[in-house]
């Protein structure tokens, strides 16, 4: 007879982080179809769901909820940093565990999370390193308004800094702003050898739309030429963004195509969120089917029991004719949210050794 | 420690919250309530009548330099920083902005006390300190003035330990810094030296 284990999901589909959120459940749900399937599996998945439609202030009673009204101490969900801190809390009074699949900024290590997608060292480093292999020093950074945008901005400067390079200019745009001129102005007149946006959402859109028109313009900027780095472009946002999407570098745990890590491998997924995602079920399954010693279940899943952070593959990857091709990979990088253990800083990236499309 | 802290008397004071409505605000108020404080919630911007406030907490995740009325680091009151996310740019920003002392959000039920006593120590010895860097440095600024009475003095025929000591006995005499005796002594040389010149330009 197996076990039936009830799991909570707190995404909002509908919100403005849809796609992500979509994607985020995509791949739990995936996860949870594979390991009923499975029937040499000692759990069956059952699903609670709850939608905060993408109101902040609704993720801790609607988690609350989940943790009062059903058996699951296990929920997945959140896509922004402040609704994962809204919720901790009420992970605190139930002891229960959120599993965070999106990438973030870091400089977070909850005892009550489990982050399976990326922080710093595993997206923004290798990408930085790749950017100064490939095409200079010189950095142009711009960002969304709040944490993301500032800390990942930060951080780069600090890594540019200490790579003898130098930052041509920095620019932060309101959340939502899609009025762009200036930061392309600025960006025409400082002529860096790369760009990294961690613009997000409309922002997002107008700049790289914007971009498109400045590369037919300014021979400076030809196709190939000052590429835009992004850590959180993935396929969620291919499709709607067509052509103005041609030639963006990104950095993440899984690129369509690529395998899924950790106790996910042989699955697939569309891209880094749904794998994350799925990544996190078949974690958690396989540590309620291993009980006993958690920290060394948690380790045989590839979780630091230190960090709760999930050791993962780098890939880099370049949008080519709507579809991102794998151009560099590493060995699987430990997390280092605090940005304090060097040794788990990536060096140069070794070239992809086949591609992956 | 040698130096011991009476009970501080915080009742009656005013804390002024600079975060949105939240149950942190609420968590927060309660134990400002329980401790004495009136507590008063902004968002998203204080007022110049914050000026008046005895303490201001303030979102170390959402706000920025433009919600408050006075210049970073120029707040005249103590502040705490109220942090969600532990990220060194906003703990950077949160103590440029002046923050004495820090809360952990989610806030419960204790920390209000003990944050408000080590910000409110920690801006008045702040305070005290720039206040005596101040002094020093106007002291600092004034060797040439110590200098040019102690040559003043020697003129008189006195060696420089002599004349030093007299520039002292005259400062204890007049009540006055070294420094201010120093700028009488140069003032009074200056003077008489113009009345001579004056003298003289009569003479001629």
């Amino acid at each position: 007879m197996r076990r039936r284990l009830e799991i909570g999901l707190l995404y909002s589909p509908g919100g403005d982080y849809g796609a992500m959120a979509s994607a985020c459940r995509r791949g739990a749900l995936n996860a949870v179809s594979d390991v009923n399937s499975d029937a040499a599996r000692a759990v069956v998945i059952t699903v609670v769901e709850r939608d905060p439609g993408g109101n902040l202030d609704l993720y801790e009673p609607l988690c609350t909820e989940i943790l009062r009204d059903s058996d699951a101490r296990h929920v997945v969900g959140c896509v922004t940093s402040s609704s994962r801190k809204e919720v901790i809390p009420a992970l605190e009074k139930a002891g229960g565990t959120l599993w965070y699949a999106c990438p973030y900024e870091g400089f977070e290590s909850s005892d009550r999370v489990i982050y399976t997608h990326a922080c710093a060292n595993q997206h923004l480093l290798p990408l930085l390193h790749w950017g100064f292999a490939a095409h200079g020093r010189r950095g142009h950074l711009i960002g969304s308004n709040y944490i993301w945008g500032w800390e990942m901005n930060r951080v780069a400067r600090e890594v540019i800094g200490a790579a003898q390079g130098m930052v041509t200019g920095e620019r932060h745009q309101a959340l939502g702003d899609t009025d762009v001129g200036r930061l392309i102005a600025e960006l025409r007149v400082a002529r860096p050898d790369f760009v990294l946006s961690n613009l997000i959402g409309q922002s997002s859109r107008a700049f790289l739309d914007a971009m498109r028109v400045l590369r037919t313009e300014d021979p400076y900027f030809a196709e190939g030429c000052c590429p835009v780095l992004s850590c959180n472009l993935t396929e969620c946002e291919l499709a709607s963004l067509g052509d103005a999407a041609e030639g963006v570098v990104s950095a993440g745990p899984h690129f369509a195509g690529a395998p899924l890590w950790g106790p996910a491998r042989g699955a697939t997924a569309g891209s880094s969120f749904e794998a994350a995602a799925y990544v996190a079920v078949a974690a958690l399954a396989a540590l309620e089917e291993a009980g006993g010693d958690t920290a060394a279940a948690m380790a045989r899943c590839g979780i630091d029991p230190e960090t709760h952070h999930m050791q993962l593959p780098v890939l880099i990857a370049r949008v080519e004719n709507g579809a991102f091709r794998v151009i560099g990979r590493s060995a699987p990088v430990a997390a280092d949210p605090y940005l304090a253990r060097r040794e788990r800083w990536p060096g140069t990236l070794r070239p992809a050794l086949r591609v992956v499309t | 420690m040698s130096r011991r802290m009476p009970t501080p008397e915080l009742g009656g004071a005013t804390a002024l919250i600079l975060h949105r409505p939240h149950a942190t605000v609420q968590a927060l108020s309660r134990q400002l309530a329980a401790i004495g404080l009136h507590s008063e919630t902004h968002w998203p911007e204080l007022a110049a009548a914050a000026m008046a406030a005895d303490f201001v907490f303030f979102d170390a995740d959402q706000c920025h330099d433009g919600m408050f009325p006075w210049a970073p680091g120029e707040a005249p009151m103590p502040m705490v920083a109220l942090i969600g996310s532990e990220t060194p740019g906003r703990i950077e920003w949160a103590l440029g902005q002046g923050a004495d002392a820090q809360l952990l959000k989610p806030v419960g039920a204790g920390g209000v006390y003990s944050a408000l006593l080590i910000a409110r120590q920690g801006f008045e010895a702040r305070r005290a300190a720039l206040a005596e860097i101040a002094a020093l440095r106007a002291r600092l600024a004034e060797r040439q003035t110590v200098v040019r009475a102690v040559l003043l003095l020697m003129a008189r025929g006195r060696s420089e330990t002599e004349a030093y000591a007299q520039l002292r006995a005259l400062a204890m005499a007049w009540q006055d810094t070294i420094e201010q005796a120093a700028r009488r002594i140069c003032a009074g040389s200056d003077n008489q030296a113009a009345q001579q010149a004056t003298r003289k330009g009569r003479d001629v």
